[in-house]
């Protein structure tokens, strides 16, 4: 018996423009059913990727086949089985809410009554009823990114791929979001690729992947991705900090050093004990807090920190 | 029937966002009803026509392409107002492809231009002899002279990087096309190099055709100019699927010389509730 084969699987693949090398070479294997989280700072690497893989910019490099269809031999196939947000709302504000619906059912190939039941169960799902007829204009931020979510999944795709779906919207808009994709996940095993800068919102996936500078520099679950910079981070501050974070590696209890505005912040591997007694008779020490490591310690660790 | 769908999806929204555009919609028909009322009564004053026919009946065949003209160019090169605010990259991301996302713009531009252009035609008894026989005629020409005239505007947009070189298109590209096509003066008094470009003018065998319709002195045979619209709707759609470049829009624009991976041009934001279009029509 033969297991599940991936969602998406990527080789190498990347992607230039002009000069500039926007993604290096992405090796990426998508569980299907999974959650992944793509993060990364600006510029990254990360809306190139997810382009590439919605089959809507060709690779420079390397190949990608997302649900089992190669994403430049078959982009058809690709995009029939695919929900795409894009960064910025693709909503027509002339249109109603339930026009705009109506015209991406039909992009994505539905007519007749298929296609009507697929608007008003997008509409039912996203809350939306109220606003049906609404002029999309009239929506505020968040209501435009809901319409957003249930055009991309109203024709019912087994992959969605999100472009920083919750970027610039109030808590309650980006729980509403998060719900709908929960419950797509839950009742029909939809498979998710998102990008984030919201780093707490990728302490849910079931797979982080942090891109910089167009190359993959980390890519694991979220709790081994802490463990991999120590179980704890120490924040160091004041004029004798340098001098202490030198001894810490002289002791080998660093895993990563990133150096901030007021002083470092150490990922302490092991030794925790002593670290606590090094730096309590250190001078020129203002401030330790030891702390558990969160996804943003690694994000600055992995794109801008130094291995220890 | 997936393509099928994202066609028929393409032209019901632009038509519905035609219909929305109030300012814009009643703008492209005042629009050849001054150029009647100004040019072809003040023209009719002074200017003789060697056919015999009075200027405003002989300048009537000429309007009714020229709504047709800017209904069906500007609808069809307003695309690169949904490149730019990301409606585009919605229709490119759909399985339909890019000749079904082509073919929709092209229709619905056609469309447009054909009812500007019939609204113009129902005048016609004001202005001119008809009987139903030459107005059936006629609203074939505009049919065709609808059709040419949209490929051609998506030809336009094919190639058009930002909303900012709309406004020039209109003064480099709609105006010559009307001006230099026997419209509003007979090719015949123009100078070689005039009448030369005017024989490489589509717009010249929409206005020839419709002047066949109204029994009025035309320059070629009918079958000359049915066959030259027909030719240049398929060459023009054929090019506009050969030069539409689909990354383009993902790619970003130049921005201080420097291309923008992310495809970001501004600020985060939609589409334009009523395109700049209104302020720059013609």
């Amino acid at each position: 018996m033969s297991a599940t084969p991936p969602a998406i699987v990527t080789e190498g693949l990347g992607r230039d423009y002009g000069g500039v090398r926007a993604l290096d070479a992405l090796d990426l294997v998508v569980p299907m059913g999974a959650l992944v989280g793509l993060l990364g700072p600006n510029g990254a690497g990360k809306t190139t990727a997810m382009l590439l893989l919605a089959t809507l910019l060709r690779p420079t490099r390397g190949g990608a086949r997302v649900l089992g269809h190669d994403v430049v031999r078959a982009r058809g196939p690709v995009r029939r089985r695919l929900g795409l947000v894009f960064q910025e709302t693709s909503v027509d504000g002339l249109l109603t809410v339930e026009e705009n619906l109506r015209f991406a059912a039909r992009l994505a190939g539905l007519g007749g009554p298929e296609m009507r039941a697929a608007v008003s169960m997008a509409i039912e799902r996203a809350g939306l009823g109220s606003r049906a007829r609404q002029p999309a204009r009239r929506l505020s931020g968040g209501w435009r990114r809901l319409l957003d979510i249930a055009r991309a999944t109203l024709h019912r795709p087994p992959l969605l791929i999100l472009d920083e779906p919750t970027v610039g919207l109030d808590p309650e808009h980006r729980e509403l979001i998060w719900t709908i994709l929960a419950a797509e996940r839950r009742e029909r095993g939809v498979t998710i690729l998102f990008s984030t800068h919201y780093l707490t919102e990728a302490e849910s996936a079931d797979r982080v992947v942090l891109l910089s500078q167009g190359r993959v520099v980390a890519d694991d679950d979220p709790s081994a991705l802490r463990a991999s910079i120590g179980a704890e981070v120490a924040e160091i501050e004041g004029p004798g900090a340098e001098r202490l974070v030198r001894a810490l590696r002289g002791l080998g209890a660093t895993a990563t050093v990133l150096r901030t505005e007021r002083g470092y912040r150490v990922g302490i591997a092991r030794d925790r004990e002593a670290v606590i007694e090094l730096a309590t008779v250190a001078a020129g020490i203002e401030r330790l807090l030891l702390r558990p490591a969160s996804l943003e310690d690694v994000y600055f660790a992995r794109t801008r920190g130094e291995a220890a | 029937m997936t393509a099928w769908n994202a066609v028929v999806g393409i032209v019901a929204r632009d038509l519905a966002r035609t219909t929305r555009q109030t300012s814009r919609l009643l703008g492209g028909l005042a629009r050849p009803f001054m150029w009647l009322l100004l040019v072809g009564t003040g023209y009719n004053a002074i200017a003789r026509v060697e056919s015999g026919v009075p200027y405003h009946a002989f300048v009537f065949p000429g309007i009714v392409v020229m709504a047709a003209l800017f209904g069906a160019m500007l609808t069809a090169i307003a695309t690169v107002y949904d490149r730019e605010f990301g409606m585009l990259r919605l229709m490119l991301a759909s399985p339909a492809g890019v000749p079904a996302v082509l073919a929709g713009r092209a229709i619905a531009a056609g469309l447009v231009g054909l009812a500007q252009g019939a609204i113009v035609l129902a005048c016609a008894p004001l202005l001119v002899p008809v009987t139903p026989a030459r107005l059936a005629a006629a609203l074939g020409a505009l049919v065709l002279a609808a059709a040419s005239s949209a490929l051609l505007g998506l030809l336009v947009a094919s190639r058009l990087r930002s909303v900012e070189n709309f406004a020039g298109v209109i003064n480099v590209v709609l105006f010559p096309l009307l001006f230099v096509s026997g419209a509003l003066y007979p090719t015949a008094g123009m100078p070689p190099i005039l009448r030369l470009l005017a024989a490489a003018n589509p717009v010249t065998y929409q206005v020839d055709l419709m002047r066949h319709a109204f029994g009025q002195a035309a320059e070629f045979e009918v079958g000359q100019d049915v066959l030259l619209l027909l030719g240049t709707t398929a060459v023009a759609f054929g090019l506009t699927v050969l030069l539409f470049d689909p990354e383009q829009r993902f790619l970003g624009r130049a921005d201080g010389g420097e291309r923008r991976p992310d495809g970001r041009v501004g600020g985060r934001g939609g589409p334009p509730d009523g395109p700049a279009v209104d302020a720059l029509d013609g």
